[in-house]
C-alpha cells in the first residue's frame, strides 16, 4: 500500500505534531507513506472567499503535483481539505473537461484519515491508550459532505481508558468556516461559545477532531476564555499511550 | 405590465436559453443505508384515525349506527349548552335525524341553505355540523368538499366543530386522499382538515382555537 | 505615548473594517448587536430547538422522506424547465373557472392592480393572511400609501403577523413571525391595542386576538392571501396554516386576490402529496398542516360563502432572471424555514440582522439574487458554509453552494474590494510555488517574535485575535520535520 501524504498548509505551519501522529499510525500498519514535497495548499481559502480562478490555479499545482507519482491513496487528516479536492475540484472545474476529469479521478483517490484506516486498511483498534473523557467534533465538510460519522467514533472506542461522551447540538458547526472567522468574527465566536457551552455541559475534559482547523478554532476561544480543555486531532489520539 | 405574451414570452426566452445543468443534485444526504424505504402499512385505519385526531387535541369516537351518532352530537350539543347549531344541507345529515331532536333540547338547527346572511348564522352558532367526503387515518384528517349545501365557514367559524362520516369513507394514507382528484374538476374548495385550529406564535406555547374551531369532535358511524 | 494610543487603535479600526472584511460590515454591524442580546438569543433558541426537534422526529417516521426529497427536486426542475407553459396552464384554467389572472412584472405592477380593484370595489377593509411574497413587495405599506385616499385598513391576520404589525416590527422567521419577541414584549403589545392591561399568558393573549380578529374577518371587503403552491393543471392555489386564518380570509370576504410567485408552481395536482407531506413536517414538525387548503376559482353555482371574485397575481420581481441560470435552484424553496432553524450562523443573529424579508441561508441566497448584490453584498457571506442548510431543505437545495457561486460572482463583478482582491492574487502566487511558501513560512515565524498579545493586530489577524487566542506558527513545519526524518 503506497499512500500520500497531503498535510494542509495549517497542519503544516501550525501543528506539525499532527502530521507527524498521521505517519507514524499508518507506518505502524505497513503502509509505505511519502510526502509529494511540492505540495502547498488546496486553495480552499480562495475557494471560500469566491476568488475561484485563484482557486482554480492552485488546485491545478495540486493536481499536478499528486499526479507526478502513482499511489494507491492520497491520504488527509482534514475532511475540510479532503472536500476541497474530492467535491470542490470537481464543482470549480465543471466547465473545463480537461482538469475535471483529472480532478474526479484523483477526487476518488483522496481519503480522510479516519475514512482510510477504517474503510481502506480495515481497521478499528489501533492500540492507542489515552486516559480521558472525551467528546468528538465532526467537521462539517466530514459530516455533510464526506459522510464520514461513525469511523473516527469506532476508532476512539478502540482507545484503552478513554470514555468518549456525547454532548448537545453536536452537528452545529464550530464557527470557523475558514475566512468565515475572520470576515464575521462576532457571529463566529457566538457560534464558538455555543460550542464551549455543551463542552462544559458534557463534562469531557477532552475536545477531539479530525480537523485541526475547527480546533485552532475551538481552542483560541477555549484559552481565550480560560478554559484549559485538552484539544487533540484523532491522530494525535490514535498515536498515544506508544513507545514513541 | 399586464401583457400576457410578453410576460410569457421572456419566461420562454429565459427557459430555453441554454440550461444551466445542476452539479448538485439532491443525494444520499437524507438516505441512510439498509433503511426500510415505506412507512409501514396501516392496518386498522379507524383506530389509527382516532389516534392521530385525539394526539392534535381533537376527539374521535367509532359508533356502530346512526342511533348512536345522533346522540353523540345531541350529548354534545347539551354539554355545550348550545342555541344554534349550522349544519350542511346534504342527505348524509339529513338521515341522521338531528333536526328534530335538537329543536326538542332547544337547540336551533340552521340547515346551509336560502341563508339571507351566512357570516351572521354561522357566526352566532355554538356548533357547525358536517360530513366529509373522505377522512384521512395517517394524519386524523377530514377531506372537505365544499359546494352549494356545504358552506365552508359551518366548518370555520363555530368554536365547536363536529363531523359525522361513515366509516367506509376512511382512507390509510395523504397520497391516496390527493390522488382522488388526479387528473380532474376540483370543487372551487376542498381542505384537509387536521384537528383543532392552533398558533404556536407566542413563545412556541400552543394555543388551541387560534381563528377556527378549537373543539373539534369527529363520529365514524359504521 | 499617551496621546498616540487612541489614534494607534482607530487606525487599527479602519484597517479592520477596511481589510479582508470590506462589504460585509452590514450584516456584522447587525449581527453584533445581536449577539448580544440575550433575550434575542433565548427566543431564538425556543424557537430553533423546538423546530429542529419537531421536525427531526417526523422526517425520522417517514421512511419515505429520501425519495420524496429527490421527487420534489425533480419536479421543480421540470417546472422551472417549463414554467412558461406551465404558468399559461394555470392562468387559462383560472380563467376557465371564472378567476382573473394577472401578470406583474414587479411589486409595482401588483401594489397598483389590488389598489385599484380596492377602489373599484370600495373596500376599506382587507384581511391578509400570511405571505412572505407580499412582505418582499411591502404590500401594505406601499397601498396605505399610494392608495392613502381609499383609508384602507390593512389587517394581518396571522397572530404571529398580526403582533408585528401592531408592534411596526416585520416578521423575522419565513414560519415563526415573532419569534424574536417575548411573552413580556407581546403583552405589551396587545395591551396597548385593547386599552387595557392584559395578563401575561398564552391563554389570555390568544383569545384577545381571537376576538378581534373575528371582527375584521366578518367585514373585511377583500381577502389577500399569498399561495404556497399553484398547481398549473386544475388552477388550484393552495394556501397552508394552522390558524385557519387563510381559510377566514378566502371563505368570508366577497373577493380573494392572491399574490403568487412565479415559482410557485407545481405541474399536477398529485404533486401536492409530495410537497405538502415535506412542508408541514419540515417547517413545523406536523404529518399535516391543519388547514391544507384547496382554493381553485371563485365561488361555484349556489355557494352561500366563499369569494365571489378571485384574483390571481402572478407575480415575477426578479424570479425570471434566475431560470436557466446556475441559481435557478433558488427558485425550488417551498419557504418551509427548516434552512432557518438549522443555520448556526440564523441560531446567533435571529433574522432581522439580514436587514431583508427572506433571512436566514435562503435568505442569503435569494435576496442578492432578487434586488441585485450591490444590494446586499453582505448577505453571501453570513455563513460558514456548513451546509446544515442544505441537509435540512426538504427540496434538496444546494444552499452553501449557491452562496458560494455568488461569492465567486461578487468577485467576478469586481465587488469583493481591492483589499480581498490583493490578498488572494498574493495568496495565489505563493502557494503555487513551493519556494515562495517556503519562505513566507519563515518569515510569518520571524514576524511573529516580536508580537505581543495585547496589541491589536492589523487585518483579518485582529479580528482573529480580538476574541480568541492565535497559535504560534510551529518552530518547524511538517515539511522541515519530515526531512529530518519521523
Ligand atoms: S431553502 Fe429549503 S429549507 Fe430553506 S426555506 Fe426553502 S425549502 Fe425550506
Amino acid at each position: 500500500m503506497r499512500v500520500a501524504l497531503f498535510v494542509p498548509c495549517y497542519v503544516d505551519q501550525i501543528n506539525p505534531e499532527v502530521g507527524v501522529s498521521v505517519v507514524r499510525v499508518l507506518r505502524r500498519l505497513g503502509v509505505d507513506v511519502t510526502y509529494p514535497e511540492g505540495q502547498t495548499c488546496c486553495g480552499q481559502p480562495a475557494f471560500n472567499s469566491g476568488f475561484f480562478d485563484e482557486a482554480r490555479s492552485v488546485g491545478r499545482r495540486f493536481l499536478d503535483v499528486f499526479e507526478r507519482e502513482r499511489f494507491d491513496y492520497i491520504v488527509c487528516p482534514s475532511g475540510s481539505c479532503t472536500t476541497m479536492v474530492s467535491h470542490y475540484y470537481p464543482f470549480i472545474f465543471k466547465d473545463l473537461p480537461d482538469e475535471r476529469e483529472r480532478s474526479e479521478t484523483l477526487g476518488q483517490r483522496v481519503r480522510e484519515f479516519s475514512d482510510f484506516l477504517v474503510n481502506v486498511m480495515g481497521v478499528k483498534d489501533l492500540g492507542a491508550r489515552l486516559e480521558g473523557r472525551a467528546v468528538f467534533h465532526t467537521g462539517c465538510h466530514q459530516r455533510r459532505e464526506l459522510g464520514v460519522l461513525e469511523e473516527p467514533r469506532e476508532l476512539l472506542a478502540s482507545v484503552d481508558e478513554l470514555e468518549l461522551v456525547g454532548w448537545e447540538n453536536e452537528e452545529l458547526c464550530c464557527g470557523f468556516g475558514g475566512t468565515f472567522a475572520v470576515k464575521m468574527p462576532d457571529v463566529s465566536t457566538a457560534m464558538a461559545d455555543e460550542k464551549i457551552k455543551a463542552l462544559q455541559k458534557s463534562g469531557a475534559d477532552t475536545l477531539i477532531s479530525g480537523d485541526s482547523s475547527c480546533l485552532m478554532h475551538l481552542k483560541g476561544r477555549l484559552r481565550r476564555t480560560g478554559h484549559d480543555t485538552r484539544v487533540l486531532h484523532l491522530a494525535q489520539v490514535l498515536d498515544s499511550g506508544k513507545a514513541g | 405590465m399586464s401583457d400576457r405574451a410578453e410576460f410569457l414570452g421572456s419566461i420562454r426566452h429565459r427557459t430555453q436559453a441554454g440550461r444551466y445543468r445542476p452539479t448538485n443534485a439532491p443525494d444520499v444526504a437524507w438516505t441512510r443505508k439498509g433503511e426500510p424505504r415505506e412507512s409501514e402499512p396501516i392496518d386498522d385505519p379507524p383506530a389509527r384515525f382516532i389516534e392521530e385526531l385525539e394526539a392534535l387535541g381533537g376527539h374521535g369516537r367509532c359508533v356502530g349506527s346512526l342511533d348512536e351518532a345522533r346522540e353523540c352530537v345531541l350529548e354534545l350539543a347539551r354539554e355545550r349548552e348550545a342555541k344554534l347549531l349550522v349544519r350542511w344541507d346534504v342527505e348524509e345529515l339529513d338521515e341522521l335525524g338531528v333536526d328534530g331532536p335538537l329543536g326538542e333540547a332547544g337547540v336551533e338547527v340552521a340547515v346551509w341553505r336560502d341563508l339571507a346572511d351566512f357570516r351572521e348564522v354561522a357566526e352566532k352558532a355554538e356548533i357547525g355540523l358536517s360530513t366529509a367526503e373522505w377522512a384521512i387515518a395517517e394524519t386524523g384528517s377530514l377531506v372537505l368538499e365544499h359546494g352549494p349545501g356545504k358552506g365552508r365557514t359551518v366548518t370555520l367559524l363555530p368554536p365547536t366543530y363536529v363531523a359525522v362520516v361513515p366509516v367506509e369513507r376512511i382512507l390509510r394514507t395523504v397520497p391516496e386522499a390527493i390522488e382522488k382528484y388526479a387528473g380532474g374538476v376540483l370543487p372551487a374548495n376542498v381542505c384537509f382538515h387536521t384537528g383543532p385550529s392552533r398558533s404556536g406564535d407566542i413563545e412556541m406555547s400552543l394555543f388551541i382555537g387560534m381563528h377556527g374551531p378549537g373543539d373539534v369532535h369527529v363520529v365514524l358511524v359504521g | 505615548m499617551e496621546t498616540e494610543k487612541p489614534a494607534r487603535r482607530r487606525e487599527t479600526e479602519d484597517r479592520r473594517n477596511e481589510g479582508i472584511a470590506s462589504g460585509v460590515e452590514g450584516f456584522n454591524e447587525r449581527a453584533r448587536r445581536a449577539v448580544n442580546d440575550q433575550q434575542l438569543h433565548d427566543s431564538i433558541e425556543l424557537f430553533t430547538h423546538k423546530s429542529v426537534a419537531g421536525r427531526n422526529a417526523v422526517l425520522n417516521a417517514l421512511p419515505e422522506a429520501p425519495e420524496l426529497r429527490e421527487r420534489a427536486y425533480r419536479i421543480k426542475q421540470e417546472t422551472m424547465a417549463n414554467l412558461d407553459r406551465y404558468l399559461e396552464q394555470m392562468a387559462d384554467a383560472v380563467e376557465a373557472r371564472g378567476g382573473n389572472v394577472f401578470f406583474a412584472t414587479d411589486g409595482e405592477d401588483a401594489v397598483r392592480y389590488i389598489g385599484d380593484l380596492a377602489r373599484e370595489k370600495g373596500a376599506k377593509v382587507i384581511t391578509k393572511s400570511k405571505s412572505m411574497a407580499t412582505e418582499e413587495i411591502e404590500l401594505n405599506r406601499r397601498l396605505e400609501e399610494d392608495y392613502s385616499d381609499l383609508g384602507l385598513e390593512i389587517v394581518e391576520t396571522d397572530l404571529g403577523e398580526w403582533i408585528a404589525q401592531l408592534a411596526g416590527d416585520t416578521p423575522s422567521h419565513i414560519v415563526g413571525p415573532i419569534l424574536h419577541m417575548n411573552r413580556k414584549r407581546i403583552t405589551e403589545v396587545l395591551s396597548r391595542t385593547a386599552g387595557e392591561e392584559l395578563p401575561p399568558d398564552v391563554e389570555a393573549l390568544g383569545s384577545f386576538a381571537r376576538r378581534r380578529l373575528r371582527e375584521k374577518f366578518v367585514t373585511a371587503d377583500i381577502g389577500i392571501t399569498g399561495a404556497n403552491f399553484g398547481v398549473a393543471e386544475t388552477g388550484t392555489v393552495a394556501t397552508i396554516t394552522n390558524e385557519g386564518n387563510a381559510r377566514l380570509v378566502t371563505s368570508v370576504p366577497p373577493v380573494h386576490v392572491v399574490v403568487m410567485g412565479i415559482e410557485k408552481l407545481v405541474p399536477r395536482f398529485t404533486d401536492l402529496s409530495v410537497f405538502v407531506r415535506l412542508l408541514a413536517r419540515s417547517g413545523t414538525g406536523q404529518k399535516l398542516t391543519v388547514y391544507t387548503n384547496f382554493i381553485t376559482g371563485p365561488r361555484g353555482e349556489g355557494e352561500l360563502d366563499g369569494a365571489e371574485e378571485f384574483h390571481l397575481i402572478l407575480m415575477d420581481n426578479g424570479r425570471s432572471k434566475l431560470l436557466g441560470t446556475e441559481f435557478e435552484e433558488a427558485l425550488y424553496c417551498i419557504r418551509c424555514g427548516a434552512c432557518l432553524n438549522v443555520c448556526p450562523v440564523y441560531r446567533q443573529t435571529g433574522g432581522h440582522a439580514y436587514g431583508s424579508t427572506y433571512s436566514g441561508p435562503i435568505g442569503a441566497v435569494i435576496t442578492p439574487l432578487l434586488k441585485g448584490q450591490g444590494e446586499a453584498k453582505d448577505l453571501p457571506h453570513a455563513s460558514s458554509l456548513c451546509g446544515a442548510c442544505w441537509e435540512a431543505c426538504p427540496v434538496g437545495i444546494p444552499l452553501h453552494d449557491l452562496l458560494l457561486k455568488l461569492r465567486n460572482q461578487q468577485v467576478e463583478e469586481g465587488l469583493a474590494g481591492k483589499a480581498q482582491e490583493i490578498a488572494f492574487k498574493g495568496f495565489e502566487s505563493t502557494m503555487k510555488r513551493p519556494v515562495l511558501y517556503r519562505i513566507s513560512s519563515r518569515a510569518g515565524r520571524l514576524a511573529q517574535k516580536p508580537l505581543k498579545k495585547d496589541r491589536p493586530l492589523p487585518g483579518p489577524l485582529g479580528a482573529w485575535t480580538g476574541s480568541r487566542d492565535l497559535p504560534p506558527l510551529a518552530e518547524k513545519s511538517f515539511r522541515e520535520l519530515w526531512k529530518e526524518g519521523i
